[in-house]
C-alpha cells in the first residue's frame, strides 16, 4: 500500500520573485541557445525586464508580509520577510543596472550573446537565495549558485588573460571557502542537532544546556563565519577581492561587488542574528576584529595603487568593513524582542553601496575603453575636458563613496556608525570615521586625475571615451539615486528599518 | 536661509551646466543672487527678537535635520559672506581672461558661497558639520579646476585632508553630544550647560576641527600653501570667508565649553603660538600675498584667542575685529590682485617707484593696511584697542595673561609687517635694479572693489561708535550679555597706551627690518609632521602591498588555511572535546598493513616529481581506503570506492598527456620552514579535528533508525539498497537527473569540438586544393 507522498505547501505567489527570475535564466539558455543571435540589445533588454518584474513582485509581496506578517515557505526552507524582500529589491536592481552597462561592454568587446546574461540570472537567484534561506544547507545552495555563476563570469570575457587568471584563483579559494562553510554547517548541526535556523535557536534551550558541546557549534560558527567573511572579502579573506575585480570584465567587476555583497551580508546577518544569538558574546568580538581589519586594510592599501579597478576592489574592502560595523552593531542585541539598528542599517549601507558601485564601474567600464585595459588613473587623466558631464557623475559617485553629506553615502556611513555608537562601540566607530578619512583620499587621487592633472602628449591620440546610450543611463540613473537619497534619505531609512522590523519579528 | 542656500545651490548648478553662458552673464546671476541673500538676511534679521529659524527634516528616522537661525552673529556673518562674495564676484569678471573657466569659475563660487552661508546660519553643529564638509570639498574644487601648477594642485589637496580631518572631528564630537547631552541645537547646549568626560571629549574634538579650518597652530601650513589659489579666491575663501569657519563654531562654543580648563589653555597657547608665529612668518616673505597669508594666519590666532576665551568683552571685540579684518584683508588681496595683474610680480623686492605710477591704488591699501597695523582713525584700531580693553579688563587667570602677550607681541608683529608691506611695494628704493613697472594699468573694476573696503575700513573708523552699536546685537547672540560699544577715542587709558606702543614699535621694526632676513625659507613642524604622516601612510602601504598582495594563490590559501587551522585549536582549547580517549586504534593487524601504505603513498606524493607518478600515488591511497573498507565488511563500498578510484586514475591520465612530465619548483612565496610549518599544522590539526569531532557524538546516527525500519517498512534486506532507492529515493532521482544532464552536456560540447576540427579541416584542404589548382 502506497500512501500518497505529500510534499511540503510551496507557495507559489510567495517565490514569485525568484521563479521569474529563474524562468527568465531558463528562457536565455535555451532559447538563447537555440536561435540564433537575438537583435541587438534584445539580451539585456529582456534581463532587465525580468529583474524589473522582480522588483515588482518583491515590493507586492513586502506590502503583502507587512499585512500578514512573516512566513516560512517549502518545508520552512526559506523565509518571506521584510528583510528577505529589501534583499532580492537590491539584488534584482542590481541585475538592472548591470544590464544596461554590460550590454554596451559586450558589443563593444563584440562578445554579444545570452550567456552572461542567464549568469546574472542565476547569479542573482543565489544571492535572493542566501538572503531568504532558514537552512544552512539552503544557505549553501545559494551560496554555490551565486560563487558559481561569479567565478564563470568573471573569465567570460574570452580574449582577455587576465580575466581568465583571475577566475582561476578565485576559483580555488572560493573553493576552499565553500568548504569551510559547510564543514562549518556540519559541526553546528553535531552540537546543536539542526540546521534550520530556528530550530538551532530552540536546540539551545533543550539540548545544549544538558551537555554543553560548545567546542563544536564554535568552531562551526568560526567556519561559516570564514565562509562567509570571504564572500564579502572581509579582511584576512581578501586577497582574492583586488585581483578578480581588477581581472574580471569591468561590468561583472561591479555586479560583484553589489550583488555578491548583499547575498552574502544577508546571509551572515540572518545566520549570525537569527540562527546563533545565543552565541553572540563568542562571535561579536569576531566581528569586531575582522571590521576593524578590514577598514584598516582597505582603506590603507588602496590609496597607493594606480589601477582605478584595483583602487575600488580595496574601496570595496573598506566598504565591506563599514557594513561589518552595523553587523557588530546587530550582535549586540542579537535575538532580543528590540532589535538594534545595526541590521538596517547594514542593508541600507548594501542598497545604497550596490548602486554607488554599479554607477562607478559603469563609468569605468566606459573610460577602459575597447580592450577593457585602459584602468589605470591615467586613463581618466583629462576625462573632466573631453567629457564633462561623464567626469561629474563620476565625481558625485566619487564623493558619495568618499561619504560626502547630501550624497547617498554618507547617509549609509552615518547609519552604521550611529548604530555603532547606540551600542557604544565606540572603538569601532572612531575605526571607521579614521578609515573613511584614509579612504577619502583614494577617491580625490581619481578626481584629481579627471579634473586637475596636465594632458600629456599623445593623450589626444588615444581612442575617445564613448557614452552609448544604455551605460549613460546606469550612470544617470545611478547619480540621480545617490543624489536623490542625499537630499530626502527619509524615505528610504524607514524603508530599511521597516523591512527589518518585519524580519525579526519571525525569530522565535 | 535653508531655501536661499537651495538657490545658491540652484543657481550654480545652472551655470556650472549651461556651458554656453558668458561669463558677464554668469556673474550677474551670482551677485543677483548674493544681493537677494544679503537682503534677506537684513531684513529678517535686523531689528527682530525672536531669530527667524527654518528647520527641513533630511532624515527623520535617525533624527538628522538641517536648521538654519538667523541671530544676530549669523546676520552679520551672513552679510559679510555675501556682500563681499559679490564685490569679490564682480572683481573676478574682469581678473580671468573670458572663456568657460571663468564660468566654471562662477558656478563653483555660488555654490561655495552657498555652502558657506548655511554654515554661519547654522543652528545645530549637525547642520553645521554638513555644510562644513560641502566648502570643504567647494574649495577643492575652486582651487583644482582653475589651477595648472602642481604646487597648487598639491596645496589645494593638501587644505582638503587636514580641513576634511577636521570635519569628522566634528562630526564625532557631534556624535557624542547627541549622545551624551541629548542635543547638537546650538541653543540648547548652552541652556543645559552639560558636563562630563564625554562632553570634554567632545569639546576638545570640536576645537581640533576649528583649528584644522581656520588654520590654528599646528594646523596653521596648509594655509599659506593654499594661497597659490587665484586671488580672488584667496580674498574670498582664505582671508574673509571660509577659515572663518573655525571661528564661527568657536564663538557658537566658547560660551559652552569657554569655562573648561583644557579648552582655555588649548584656545590661548594654539592662538597666540599662531599669532606671534604668523606674524614673524609674514616678515620673511617677499611674495605679498604670502605675506598677507601667514598675516591672515596670525590675525585668525588673535580672533581664536577673543572669540575662543568665550568673555563676554573679548567675544565682543572679537565679533568686531572679524568684521574688521574681513573688510581690511579683502582690500588688501585684491589690490595685491590688481598689482600682479598690472605688473606680472608680486615679489616685494622688485617694485620701486610704484607709488607714483598708482597713486588711487597706494592710498587705499595704504588706509587698509594701516586698519590692519590698528592707526587711529581706522576700524581696526577701534576693535584692536576694544580687544586690549577686554584682556586687560579679564580675570580669568593666567591664561589671559598669557593671551595679552601673546596679542601684544602679535600686534607689533602685524603693524611691523603692514609697514613692511606698504614700503616694500610703493616705496622708491634706489637699490632695486631694473625695477617692475605697470604695463597695462588695472581696469576700474579692479580698482573699485579695492576702494570699497578701503572705505568700509575708514567709515568703520570713524563711526566706530555707531557701528558698536550695530554690533551689539551679534555678540549678544552668542553670550547673551550687554557690551560696552567700540569707539574711535576711547579716552586716555592704558589699553590706548599700549596700543599706540605697538604701533610705534612695529612701525620702527617694519621699516628697518632688511629684505635678506626672508631668504631663508623655513619648513614647518606641523607641516613637516603632515608630510611625514602623508609619505609614511604612502609607503608603508606600499609596503604592505608587497607583501600580504602577491599575487600568489599558495600565499592566499596558506594564510586562510592557517586561520582555519587557528580556528579549531582555539575551539579545542576552550572547550576539550572527549579527545582519544575512546578511539580504537586498530582491528587487527591486517588494517595496521594496509593503513602503513596508505601513509607511505601519502608521503611520497609530496616527494615525487612527476605528475604521473603522483596521480598513481594519490590512487594508492584511495585503493588501501577501498581495502580498509572492504575488511570492515562493506564490500559494497569497497566496490565503489574502486571503482571510482579507477575512473580518477583514468581521467588523471588523460589531462596529463597535455601537461608537461614534472612540477614545476614549487613557489617560493615563503622560506621552507614556514611552508612546511604551515603544511604540517593545518594538515596536523584539520585530522586531529575530524577525529575529536566524530567521537563526540551523543545522539545516536540515523543508520541505527535505518537499519530498524528497513525490513518492516521497505521490505528489503541490503539496507544500502533501501537507502538509496527508498529512505533517499528523492535524492537519488536528483542526482541521477544532474548526471544526464551533465552527460548531455558533455557529448554536446564533444561534438561541437568535432564540428569546429572538421569545419577547420575542410576549410585546409579547400585552401589546399585552390592553391594546387592556382599553381
Amino acid at each position: 500500500m502506497i500512501a500518497a507522498l505529500e510534499g511540503p505547501p510551496i507557495g507559489w505567489f510567495d517565490l514569485s520573485p525568484l521563479l521569474v527570475l529563474l524562468g527568465a535564466a531558463l528562457v536565455m539558455l535555451v532559447v538563447g541557445a537555440l536561435l540564433p543571435r537575438w537583435p541587438r540589445g534584445l539580451y539585456a533588454a529582456f534581463t532587465a525586464t525580468a529583474a524589473g518584474a522582480t522588483m515588482v513582485l518583491a515590493m507586492v509581496l513586502w506590502d503583502d508580509v507587512s499585512d500578514q506578517g512573516a512566513r516560512y515557505l517549502v518545508g520552512d526552507a526559506v523565509t518571506l520577510d521584510g528583510f528577505s524582500m529589501f534583499a532580492t529589491i537590491a539584488i534584482a536592481a542590481t541585475v538592472l543596472l548591470a544590464c544596461l552597462v554590460t550590454d554596451d561592454y559586450l558589443r563593444r568587446e563584440q562578445l554579444d550573446g545570452p550567456e552572461v546574461y542567464a549568469l546574472y540570472l542565476t547569479a542573482g537567484i543565489g544571492g535572493i537565495v542566501m538572503a531568504m534561506a532558514n537552512d544552512l544547507v539552503v544557505l549553501f545552495l545559494g551560496l554555490e549558485v551565486l560563487s558559481l555563476s561569479f567565478y564563470v563570469l568573471a573569465a567570460s570575457h574570452r580574449r582577455r588573460s587576465a580575466g581568465q587568471e583571475s577566475a582561476i584563483k578565485y576559483f580555488v579559494l572560493g573553493g576552499f571557502a565553500s568548504a569551510f562553510f559547510l564543514y562549518g554547517a556540519a559541526l553546528v548541526y553535531g552540537g546543536t542537532g539542526s540546521v534550520r535556523y530556528d530550530e538551532i535557536v530552540a536546540a539551545v534551550n533543550t539540548t545544549l544546556l544538558v551537555e554543553r558541546k560548545d567546542a563544536l557549534v564554535l568552531a562551526g560558527v568560526a567556519l561559516l563565519i570564514v565562509g562567509l567573511a570571504f564572500k564579502v572579502s572581509a579582511v584576512p579573506f581578501h586577497f582574492w577581492a583586488p585581483d578578480v575585480y581588477q581581472g574580471a570584465p569591468t561590468p561583472v567587476t561591479a555586479f560583484m561587488a553589489s550583488a555578491g555583497k548583499i547575498g552574502a551580508f544577508a546571509a551572515m546577518l540572518r545566520v549570525l542574528t537569527e540562527a546563533l544569538p545565543q552565541w553572540r558574546d563568542d562571535w561579536r568580538p569576531v566581528v569586531w576584529t575582522i571590521a576593524v581589519a578590514t577598514l584598516a586594510v582597505g582603506s590603507i592599501l588602496a590609496v597607493v595603487q594606480t589601477n582605478v579597478k584595483r583602487m575600488l576592489a580595496y574601496s570595496s574592502i573598506s566598504h565591506a568593513g563599514f557594513i561589518l560595523v552595523g553587523v557588530e552593531a546587530a550582535g549586540h542585541t542579537a535575538g532580543e524582542a528590540d532589535p538594534s539598528g545595526g541590521v538596517a542599517a547594514s542593508m541600507l549601507y548594501l542598497l545604497l553601496y550596490a548602486v554607488l558601485v554599479m554607477g562607478t564601474f559603469a563609468v569605468v567600464s566606459l573610460v577602459g575603453r575597447t580592450g577593457d585595459d585602459q584602468t589605470d588613473l591615467d586613463g581618466f587623466r583629462g576625462l573632466g575636458r573631453t567629457r564633462p558631464a561623464l567626469a561629474l557623475g563620476m565625481t558625485v559617485l566619487l564623493l558619495a563613496q568618499a561619504g560626502v553629506p547630501l550624497t547617498s553615502g554618507f547617509v549609509a556611513k552615518f547609519g552604521v556608525i550611529s548604530a555603532a555608537v547606540d551600542q557604544r562601540s565606540y572603538a569601532i566607530a572612531i575605526v571607521a570615521m579614521l578609515a573613511s578619512v584614509i579612504a577619502a583620499f583614494l577617491y580625490l587621487r581619481i578626481m584629481v586625475s579627471m579634473w586637475i592633472v596636465d594632458a600629456e602628449a599623445g593623450d589626444d591620440a588615444r581612442e575617445a571615451v564613448r557614452t552609448p546610450l544604455s551605460t549613460s543611463l546606469a550612470v544617470v540613473l545611478s547619480v540621480g539615486f545617490t543624489l536623490v537619497v542625499g537630499f530626502a534619505p527619509g524615505w528610504i531609512v524607514s524603508a530599511a528599518e521597516h523591512a527589518t522590523t518585519i524580519a525579526t519579528a519571525v525569530a522565535p | 536661509m535653508l531655501v536661499l542656500v537651495l538657490l545658491h545651490a540652484v543657481v550654480a548648478a545652472v551655470v556650472l551646466s549651461a556651458t554656453r553662458l558668458r561669463g558677464t552673464v554668469a556673474a550677474a546671476l551670482g551677485i543677483a543672487v548674493f544681493a537677494a541673500t544679503a537682503v534677506t538676511a537684513a531684513l529678517q534679521g535686523i531689528g527682530s527678537d525672536v531669530p527667524a529659524t527654518q528647520s527641513w527634516d533630511w532624515v527623520p528616522d535617525l533624527g538628522l535635520q538641517l536648521t538654519t537661525r538667523l541671530d544676530g552673529f549669523a546676520v552679520v556673518m551672513v552679510l559679510l559672506v555675501s556682500v563681499i562674495g559679490a564685490i569679490v564676484l564682480a572683481y573676478s569678471a574682469s581678473y580671468f581672461e573670458p572663456g568657460p573657466t571663468r564660468v566654471r569659475f562662477t558656478g563653483l563660487f555660488i555654490a561655495f558661497a552657498g555652502a558657506m552661508t548655511g554654515l554661519v546660519a547654522a543652528a545645530d553643529l549637525f547642520t553645521m558639520f554638513v555644510f562644513w564638509e560641502l566648502t570643504s570639498v567647494c574649495s577643492f574644487l575652486l582651487i583644482g579646476l582653475n589651477d595648472r601648477s602642481a604646487s597648487a594642485r598639491n596645496a589645494a589637496l593638501r587644505a582638503l585632508l587636514v580641513t576634511g580631518a577636521g570635519g569628522l572631528c566634528l562630526l564625532a564630537a557631534v556624535i557624542l553630544l547627541q549622545v551624551a547631552v541629548g542635543t547638537t541645537d546650538l541653543a540648547e547646549l548652552g541652556s543645559r550647560s552639560p558636563a562630563g568626560a564625554m562632553v570634554t571629549t567632545a569639546a576638545v574634538l570640536a576645537l581640533t576641527g576649528a583649528f584644522t579650518k581656520s588654520a590654528q597652530f599646528p594646523f596653521h601650513f596648509w594655509l599659506p600653501g593654499a594661497m597659490a589659489a587665484p586671488t580672488p579666491v584667496s580674498a574670498y575663501l582664505h582671508s574673509a570667508t571660509m577659515v572663518k569657519a573655525g571661528i564661527v563654531l568657536m564663538a557658537r562654543l566658547a560660551p559652552v565649553f569657554g569655562d573648561l580648563a583644557v579648552w582655555r589653555w588649548l584656545v590661548v597657547v594654539c592662538g597666540g603660538t599662531t599669532m606671534v608665529l604668523g606674524g614673524l612668518r609674514a616678515m620673511r616673505q617677499t611674495d605679498a600675498k604670502l605675506l598677507l597669508a601667514h598675516s591672515t594666519v596670525s590675525q585668525l590666532g588673535f580672533l581664536t584667542i577673543l572669540v575662543g576665551l568665550g568673555i563676554p568683552g573679548a567675544t565682543y571685540a572679537g565679533v568686531a575685529h572679524l568684521v574688521a579684518h574681513a573688510v581690511f584683508k579683502a582690500g588688501l588681496f585684491l589690490g595685491v590682485g590688481a598689482i600682479d595683474h598690472a605688473t606680472g610680480t608680486r615679489d616685494i623686492r622688485r617694485f620701486s617707484g610704484l607709488g607714483r605710477e598708482m597713486p588711487q591704488l597706494a592710498v587705499m591699501m595704504g588706509l587698509a593696511a594701516a586698519s590692519m597695523a590698528g592707526v587711529i582713525p581706522l576700524l581696526g584700531f577701534a576693535t584692536k584697542e576694544k580687544a586690549l580693553v577686554a584682556l586687560l579688563d579679564a580675570d580669568a587667570g593666567a591664561a589671559t595673561v598669557v593671551a595679552l602677550v601673546a596679542v601684544i607681541g602679535g600686534s607689533v608683529l602685524s603693524t611691523a609687517y603692514s609697514m613692511r608691506l606698504m614700503r616694500g611695494l610703493f616705496a622708491t628704493d634706489h637699490r632695486v635694479i631694473d625695477p617692475e613697472h605697470v604695463h597695462h594699468a588695472p581696469g576700474g573694476w579692479l580698482v573699485v572693489p579695492v576702494g570699497l573696503f578701503t572705505v568700509a575700513s575708514l567709515l568703520g573708523g570713524l563711526l566706530a561708535d555707531a557701528v558698536g552699536g550695530w554690533l551689539q546685537a551679534p555678540a549678544r547672540s552668542l553670550d547673551g550679555v550687554e557690551h560696552s560699544s567700540l569707539h574711535l577715542w576711547p579716552g586716555l587709558n592704558l589699553a590706548l597706551g599700549i596700543s599706540l606702543a605697538i604701533v610705534a614699535v612695529g612701525a620702527v621694526i617694519g621699516w628697518r627690518v632688511p629684505d635678506e632676513v626672508a631668504a631663508s625659507p623655513v619648513r614647518v613642524s606641523g607641516e613637516q609632521i603632515f608630510q611625514r604622516l602623508f609619505d609614511g601612510l604612502l609607503t608603508g602601504s606600499k609596503r604592505i602591498t608587497v607583501v600580504t598582495q602577491s599575487g600568489s594563490l599558495l600565499a592566499y590559501l596558506a594564510v586562510v588555511m592557517a586561520i582555519v587551522a587557528g580556528v579549531l585549536v582555539a575551539a579545542i582549547v576552550t572547550d576539550p572535546l572527549a579527545g582519544f580517549d575512546e578511539l580504537t586504534w586498530s582491528d587487527g593487524w591486517m588494517q595496521l598493513v594496509v593503513a602503513a601504505f596508505a601513509v607511505v603513498f601519502a608521503a611520497a606524493v609530496i616527494a615525487v616529481r612527476e605528475r604521473f607518478v603522483a596521480a598513481l600515488l594519490i590512487g594508492g591511497v584511495g585503493f588501501a581506503c577501498a581495502v580498509l573498507f572492504a575488511l570492515y565488511g562493506a564490500p559494497d563500498l569497497a566496490l565503489t570506492q574502486i571503482l571510482v578510484e579507477t575512473l580518477t586514475i583514468v581521467v588523471f591520465l588523460l589531462v596529463l598527456r597535455q601537461m608537461p612530465r614534472g612540477f614545476d619548483a614549487p613557489p617560493a612565496w615563503a622560506p621552507r620552514v614556514v611552508r612546511v610549518v604551515i603544511s604540517a599544522g593545518v594538515g596536523i590539526t584539520v585530522a586531529a579535528f575530524a577525529v575529536m569531532v566524530s567521537a563526540a557524538r551523543t545522539a545516536p546516527s540515523v543508520g541505527e533508525t535505518y537499519a530498524e525500519l528497513s525490513l518492516p517498512e521497505a521490505g528489503g534486506k541490503n539496507i544500502v539498497n533501501v537507502i538509496l532507492v527508498d529512505f533517499r529515493g528523492f535524492d537519488t532521482l536528483g542526482e541521477i537527473t544532474v548526471l544526464g544532464t551533465a552527460a548531455l552536456g558533455v557529448t554536446n560540447l564533444v561534438r561541437m569540438a568535432r564540428r569546429r576540427r572538421r569545419t577547420a579541416s575542410d576549410a585546409a584542404t579547400a585552401a589546399a586544393v585552390a592553391e594546387a589548382e592556382l599553381s
